[in-house]
């Protein structure tokens, strides 16, 4: 065996597994999820409600405690419902949340797309990023009796770390919050 | 099939060579696209603060394409290292010293490298933790509490007002009657602030300048607070630009009476608001921080470890690259091959000592080719010589004059065959050592005695005959010394010439006999004839008258027969005399030597004829001649032998000599030592009945062929007749 082939047959699977098991480190934490899922069609909206849950871990909430902003972004998508044959996609909007802890003021600033409001604890505050009432625009008007079906899907956006700390934390995640696609049967006039 | 190209040593360098300057390129694209994506992506982040981490693609690629060079670069040189181990397992040509110097490259990075993470390390976890717990966070605490007192102390300081204001406006009063309520309260209680009413969502009435943001903020917050819902009637409610006290009136609405903070007072309280969050961010984030300083730390000083062993590699390769070169070139070198030629192009010392390796293989190539010009005029010189040489040796040879040549030093530096045989020495046991020595006493006093006179000799030569003892006789030679001298009149040494002069005596006396022949036969000759026809008339006349006499009949005759003996005499001696000149002609000579054999063995069945043929050429012969000398010694060999013995009959050649040599021997009674010299004269025989002119006319034959024919002793018993004759006798072929 010539030495070439020795080194691809050996070398490079060696680093590969290397690579591969240096990287497999992270710890098991209950894993965030939407819930609950549910609403109604009418007209051309559908009104989706929904509540996301572990999304905030405790570490997070000190994170929040201590001025770090936190920022939720959540796809909607609203499916017409057919028996044997592809559900088209009838609605869809991307949001975001976003809560900051503001010392001086001693208040929480919490944006859902609406204007700041301004919560005077913790609990609203996460309340605030959790509690979901949408309403997202359909491209046809809903039928009547017809059935539909909400998706809906959460992940960490962002993390709003001072400046110095921006740079120190670039290349890295504070935490990983992501749910899988959660689905709920919408109500039809 | 196709014939794969054939890779030459060169042709697998040089394929090398591009392979490892690709990875030389791909190695510096690595490290360039490593640090400068490093560069933007921390730009980025200083710039964009509002970018979100986990949702742009681009920083996601840019992480991984930094991820991916980083693998790529730890690869190759991880791959180099094992080619290096691999390179010295299996002895290549500098894979030690590569080796080696790659150690000693990545044994002086790692260990600075190391020293200065682990203090690196340290001083910044040291730090973090000395700035966390330290009296950063009280100061930041205290300093924000000082801020929010003031901002507090300010917003109490506007009660008053809200107060007045509540108490004044009536319940459901408009915007108008209530602003005006507003400004008078403002005007009497707080002329620096400014005052609104709220529903309480949204603003009723204004005094003042109420910048809208803060009002919305204001009004923002206590709906957060459910003021309207709350028992109290009256807050304070802080910003970072504002300060304000709210009241209830009677018919739930609120008065708000607010301060705006200077902007630069604003900016040093954002400051410090700022300034606490970030250090509550840190405190929270201590171990992250640290790990990730750690990690970047981690990080670097792995680049700086293999860009180290990458280094070593290189300039391992830069050292024993030439070295490998020249240790091959010398191999080649070493093994024959001047064509060599190093392909190195640097300007260092190796550049040097390859140009120098190239200038010297090259010095050696063409003093190599003079050397072989050199030698082959040599050899041209030496084959000219040599052909001189075997010209003379041929000459000395082939001449019937014994010659010896002695050196300066009296020892023998050639000698001739003819010598040899004259002096029964041999060439291969007396060459290079002294005369003296080798020869006889009486051959070298007779030289000695001839080189003392040279000296007053005239031309440098002297010439004696003299009688010396030849294989067991003595026989006359002519001996000749010449001395030899150089260009330059130095000595050189001797030849001795020995010149057999016993053949041409030998002739002289045939020649003599020959003539005395010729006399006695002619003075013989006329008077037998009247003596026969006397007697015969006598016999004839006088018979009768003395018949009773019987020694009258008896003297007639034995006159009669004597005369006939006498007349037979009479005719060998004219025959002899009268011997013709040899009529030579080419033929074979072992044929007739053979042919004669034959006769013999048929009239002589009691004797063993045997015949040995050698390789004979033709040669040039008088038939007639030959066949009657071979006869005669074959005759005389049978009257040896008395019909009972073995005759050995042998015609061979010498080559060398251009010599065909007849040889006749038997197993008599041989010849005795004291009747050799006078064998071949005429007239003398021991045989009975002989006339004594049977070996003369051989004598006479073989020289008349320009040879020579002798005698020697048989072993264990009998004689060997020697007749050597020149295949080609002079003016013949």
């Amino acid at each position: 065996m010539s030495g070439e082939v020795a080194l691809h047959r050996f070398a490079v699977p060696l680093i590969l597994f290397a690579i591969l098991f240096s990287a497999n480190g992270t710890e098991a934490s209950p894993k965030p999820q939407i819930v609950d899922i549910h609403g109604q069609v009418r007209g051309r909206e559908a009104r989706v409600f929904f509540t996301l849950g572990n999304a905030f871990t405790p570490e997070m909430v000190e994170a929040l405690k201590s001025g770090i902003e936190i920022s939720f972004k959540t796809v909607v998508r609203v499916e017409r419902v057919y028996r044997n044959w592809f559900d088209p996609t009838v609605g869809e909007l991307t949001f975001t949340r976003s809560v900051r802890y503001d010392a001086l003021s001693r208040v929480y600033r919490l944006h859902r797309g609406t204007g700041e409001e301004l919560l005077p604890d913790v609990q609203a505050a996460l309340s605030g990023m959790t509690q979901y009432e949408i309403t997202v625009p359909l491209t046809v008007p809903a039928e009547r009796g017809k059935p539909y079906r909400a998706y809906a899907r959460t992940r960490l956006d962002r993390v709003g770390l001072s400046e110095p700390l921006r740079s120190i934390f670039f290349f890295s995640s504070l935490w990983d919050v992501e749910t899988e696609w959660a689905k709920g049967f919408l109500v039809a006039p | 099939m196709k014939t794969p190209p054939i890779q030459t040593a060169e042709s697998i360098r040089e394929v090398e060579r591009a392979r490892r300057r690709r990875e030389r390129i791909a190695i510096g694209i690595v490290a360039a696209l490593v640090a400068g994506l490093t560069l933007f992506e921390a730009n980025l982040a200083a710039l964009g603060g509002s970018v979100s981490f986990t949702s742009n693609i681009i920083i996601f690629a840019l992480i991984n394409i930094n991820v991916v060079l980083i693998v790529l670069l730890i690869f190759l040189v991880t791959r180099n290292l094992f080619k290096l181990i691999l390179d010295r397992k299996r002895n290549i040509l500098g894979a030690k010293i590569r080796s080696r110097l790659v150690l000693i490259f990545i044994g002086f990075s790692l260990a600075p490298t190391i020293l200065l993470f682990v203090a690196a390390a340290n001083i910044t976890t040291t730090s973090i933790k000395s700035w966390i717990g330290g009296r950063v966070g009280v100061a930041l605490t205290g300093a924000l509490e000082m801020a929010r007192g003031k901002l507090e102390a300010e917003a109490r300081s506007l009660s008053g007002a809200v107060e007045e204001a509540a108490w004044r406006i009536p319940a459901g009063a408009g915007t108008e009657k209530a602003g005006m309520i507003l400004e008078t309260v403002r005007k009497g209680f707080a002329p620096e602030a400014s005052l609104f009413l709220a529903d309480p969502s949204w603003v009723v009435a204004t005094s003042g300048d109420v910048p809208t943001g803060v009002a919305d903020e204001i009004l923002s917050r206590l709906k957060g607070m459910r003021f309207a819902d709350q028992q109290g009637d009256s807050t304070t409610l802080i910003g970072d630009t504002f300060a304000s006290a709210v009241r209830k009136t009677r018919d739930g609405r609120v008065v708000v009476a607010l301060r705006t903070l200077p902007p630069e007072e604003a900016r040093i309280i954002r400051e410090i608001a700022k300034a606490y969050d970030e250090y509550h961010q840190v405190r929270l984030l201590d171990d992250p921080i640290r790990a990730s300083y750690v990690a970047v730390l981690l990080l670097i000083t792995l680049l700086i470890v293999f860009a180290a062993s990458w280094m070593g590699i290189y300039l391992a390769r830069q050292i024993t690259v030439p070295i490998q070169l020249l240790a091959e070139g010398t191999e080649k070198v070493a093994g024959g091959d001047l064509d060599v030629r190093l392909e190195y192009v640097s300007n260092d010392e190796f550049g040097h000592l390859v140009s120098s390796f190239n200038r010297m293989t090259a010095d050696l190539k063409e003093m190599k080719r003079s050397l072989e010009e050199a030698n082959l005029s040599l050899s041209t010189t030496f084959d000219e010589l040599r052909r001189r040489t075997q010209f003379i040796e041929t000459i000395l040879t082939n001449i019937s004059t014994g010659v010896i040549v002695i050196d300066r030093y009296s020892r023998i530096a050639m000698i001739n065959k003819v010598a040899e045989r004259m002096l029964g020495i041999k060439t291969e046991k007396v060459l290079g050592k002294p005369y003296k020595e080798v020869i006889r006493e009486e051959h070298f006093e007779a030289i000695r005695a001839l080189s003392r006179e040279i000296g007053t000799a005239e031309g440098g030569q002297v010439e004696r005959q003299v009688e010396l003892p030849v294989g067991g006789k003595k026989i006359s030679l002519r001996v000749s010394v010449t001395a030899l001298h150089d260009d330059a009149g130095g000595y050189m040494g001797l030849v001795v010439a020995f010149d057999d002069l016993s053949q041409a005596m030998r002739l002289q006396k045939v020649l003599a006999w020959r003539e005395v022949a010729r006399r006695i036969a002619h003075e013989i000759r006329n008077p037998l004839t009247p003596i026969q026809l006397s007697t015969e008339r006598m016999q004839k006349k006088y018979s009768s008258a003395h018949a009773e006499d019987p020694a009258f009949a008896e003297c007639t005759q034995t006159i009669l027969s004597e005369v006939g003996t006498l007349k037979h005499l009479v005719e060998e001696f004219t025959r002899f005399a009268r011997m013709p000149a040899p009529v030579f002609k080419e033929g074979k000579l072992a044929d007739e030597v053979q042919s004669i054999v034959e006769t013999y063995r048929a009239a002589h069945p009691g004797i063993a004829w045997e015949f040995e043929r050698g390789e004979v050429p033709d040669a040039w012969f008088d038939p007639f001649q030959i066949r009657g000398a071979v006869t005669n010694l074959l005759e005389n060999a049978a009257a040896a032998l008395h019909g009972k013995g073995t005759v050995k009959v042998g015609c061979a050649c010498e080559p060398d000599l251009g010599l065909a040599r007849i040889s006749v021997s038997d197993d008599g009674p041989g010849i005795p030592a004291a009747d050799r010299d006078r064998l071949f004269e005429p007239y003398f025989s021991r045989k009975e009945g002989g006339t004594g002119l049977g070996l003369a006319i051989v004598s006479a034959i073989v020289s008349d062929h320009g040879g020579t024919v002798r005698v020697r002793d048989n072993v264990p018993r009998g004689a060997v007749f020697e007749i050597e004759i020149p295949l080609r006798p002079k003016g013949k072929g």
